[in-house]
């Protein structure tokens, strides 16, 4: 049988214990800790009342908040909540319904034709047979329909694609602020959000950090060249709203290989012509990342916040001269 | 005017109390920004040359419409308890289909009938307990709370235009990425900016003035600049140092203060309790840093007499 921890952290404080009086550990070697007083600490309180476990160190679960419900929530079941865990350190446990599919499925067929003679089986086993074997495939589809509910955790581990180096790369002929902007921008990307590969392109200032498949054949000094040519084939400077492809093979050739999403965000300012407004683009800020559906609607939030930093001064300063 | 505040409040653009919400920051099905819709096409293959039209318009290829994500994002409750019926229901199945087959229901591997019969049932019992664990995560739905108070759009007149560029980005991006619906920012001892809502004044139904001498003495911004580290305050009303924050709108439901290096102070305020997810914590620190080298560059500004 498997040798699975059970650790049942009760969800109901709404009493008011202390969670070292209610939380059941029957298997002592997992510590239990809860979190701290809401002082000034910058714990944060998360939205959600329990979190996903990565590591045993540590198992927390928040407070229900009585005080500031509103009469207009919804009902919560108040359910204990079950976490199974097998005590191994990066595995992830909300794939365990599609090993049990896959299990429990191979051993319905083993039991099928290897069990007892075929002449022998009877239609009420078939028709188990049938359920269970479309149950398995259920369980199988289920941790990818789990990605999409809410308040799914991402998966954040970056893995770092064969043959890729760090690189850093910036245009020399640009103005030092931009080359601050650009360093801080690329790096708060690759640390913020699950980034392996930046790429900044910005009124012909070129900003490249994380890894990417530069060919080896080319000299140090025209991998820029390599990189804008690359650039070009893309047509991507052109692109006026915000493409995202979760679940992607690498589509152009400056795309790191093992990219399996990447974002392109553009850069645009509002100008008015004589007509209407229209949306220029001052360039685009491309994101590669190792797994699928890497970013949500949260991080695309941030990233196009980051784009527009890299807006034309010239524009925005229009927007601070209303205010004078 | 109160000593050493440097602001000049400007006239402000839009009627004070009643401001039209901005498009709610909900998560949205659908993967493409709100300035466009980008037309769905089928995976199409790669061509090198990058076909640009006469307009300029991007030619290239365009991601596909993800029916399955799309889905479930938008029927979340339903797929959540999906699986507790589809367990159920197999599990009264397997019961139903042994009784009326005459078989007796003892639970023993023997033959080959209840052996497929224990393993449907595990997987049914698999999908059960799958189900009762997405519906406990359910993450807790709050709504926000309007504030109630003025708007304001108030800056440092005397600031260079990177600063204020800069000052405006920051604003920019915590109202439309967060919850933030305030902004206050002092820095070197005078209030930088405040810009969103504030707490109207009684008489004149105009935003407070910050008074920067009591903030700084009191304990939220001694505390907050003395760890060095952002102090999330999720749920301000539980908090009696509420009362140094009198300029934020009185229903403010939660507050990030950010400190900037050790000379300034961001001050954060949300219209939704726990309204700051973790990475928008993380985000706050990295612009705040940013924020934190880029003021380091102000020389000293003159104090208007």
């Amino acid at each position: 049988m498997y040798a699975f921890f059970l650790q049942i952290c009760s969800n109901s404080i709404k009493s008011g214990l202390r969670m070292s009086g209610t939380a059941l550990s029957p298997f002592p070697l997992i510590p239990f800790s809860f979190p701290p007083d809401i002082g000034n600490k910058s714990y944060p309180l998360t939205k959600f009342p329990t979190r996903k476990l990565k590591s045993l160190a540590k198992i927390s679960c928040s407070r229900s908040d009585n005080s500031s419900h509103s009469t207009s929530q919804q009902q919560q079941l108040n359910l204990s909540v079950l976490r199974f865990t097998f005590g191994i350190p990066g595995l992830d446990e909300s794939y365990l319904p599609r090993w049990i599919g896959y299990a429990f499925g191979s051993l319905l067929l083993l039991n099928h034709f290897g069990g007892s003679d075929f002449s022998a089986i009877t239609p009420a086993q078939l028709r188990t047979e049938v359920l269970g074997l479309s149950l398995a495939a259920f369980s199988i589809v289920l941790p990818y329909l789990g990605k999409f509910l809410k308040g799914a955790t991402p998966n954040n581990e970056k893995s770092i694609p064969e043959g890729a180096e760090p690189i850093f790369l910036m245009s020399q002929n640009i103005p030092d602020t931009l080359k601050e902007d650009l360093a801080w921008g690329t790096y708060v990307l690759l640390r913020n959000t699950n980034t392996i590969s930046v790429l900044i392109f910005i009124q012909d200032a070129l900003c490249v950090r994380g890894y990417w498949n530069t060919p080896k054949d080319i000299p140090k000094d025209q991998v820029h060249d390599w990189f804008e040519k690359e650039i070009n084939k893309t047509g991507l400077f052109d692109l006026r709203e915000t493409l995202y492809f979760p679940q992607a093979e690498e589509l152009w050739e400056i795309l790191p290989r093992g990219t399996r999403s990447f974002l392109i965000q553009p850069v645009l300012h509002t100008q008015d012509s004589s007509s209407d407004k229209t949306e220029m683009s001052d360039g685009f800020v491309l994101l590669a990342s190792s797994s699928t559906y890497a970013y949500s609607s949260k991080d695309r939030a941030w990233i196009r916040a980051v784009a527009n930093k890299f807006r034309d001064p010239r524009n925005v300063r229009l927007m601070s001269a209303l205010l004078r | 005017m109160g000593a050493g505040t440097l602001i000049r409040p400007t006239p402000l653009k839009s009627s004070p109390l009643s401001q039209q919400r901005p498009p709610p920051r909900t998560p949205t099905p659908g993967y493409h920004s709100s300035n466009s819709i980008s037309i769905p096409r089928s995976s199409t293959p790669v061509k090198a040359s990058s076909s640009l039209n006469s307009q300029g318009d991007y030619g290239g290829p365009k991601p596909k419409r993800e029916c399955v994500a799309d889905w479930v994002s938008q029927n979340d409750d339903v797929v959540r308890s999906l699986p507790i019926y589809v367990g159920g229901l197999s599990l009264l199945a397997v019961l139903v289909n042994r009784t009326i087959s005459g078989i007796a229901p003892v639970a023993d591997a023997s033959s080959s009938q209840s052996r497929a019969d224990l393993l449907t049932l595990g997987l049914a019992v698999t999908n059960i307990l799958n189900g009762l664990v997405w519906l406990s995560i359910r993450p807790k739905s709050v709504s926000a709370v309007n504030p109630e108070g003025a708007e304001c759009q108030s800056i440092c007149p005397l600031l260079p235009d990177f600063i204020s560029s800069e000052l405006l980005w920051v604003w920019e991006s915590l109202s439309d990425a967060t919850c933030c619906r305030s902004l206050i920012i002092v820095y070197d001892k005078r209030v930088i900016l405040q810009i969103g809502f504030a707490t109207a004044s009684s008489n004149t139904h105009d935003a407070v003035v910050v008074d920067v001498d009591k903030l700084m003495k009191g304990s939220l911004y001694q505390g907050a600049l003395k760890s060095k580290s952002q102090s999330y305050l999720a749920n301000l009303s539980l908090y009696p140092a509420k009362s140094e924050l009198p300029f934020l709108p009185p229903n403010t439901q939660a507050v990030i203060l950010q400190p900037l290096g050790d000379k300034g102070l961001a001050i954060i305020g949300g219209d939704m309790i726990r309204g700051f997810t973790t990475s928008d914590q993380a985000w706050i620190t990295l612009v705040g840093e940013k924020l934190d080298a880029t003021l380091a560059k102000m020389n000293n500004i003159p104090v208007n007499a």
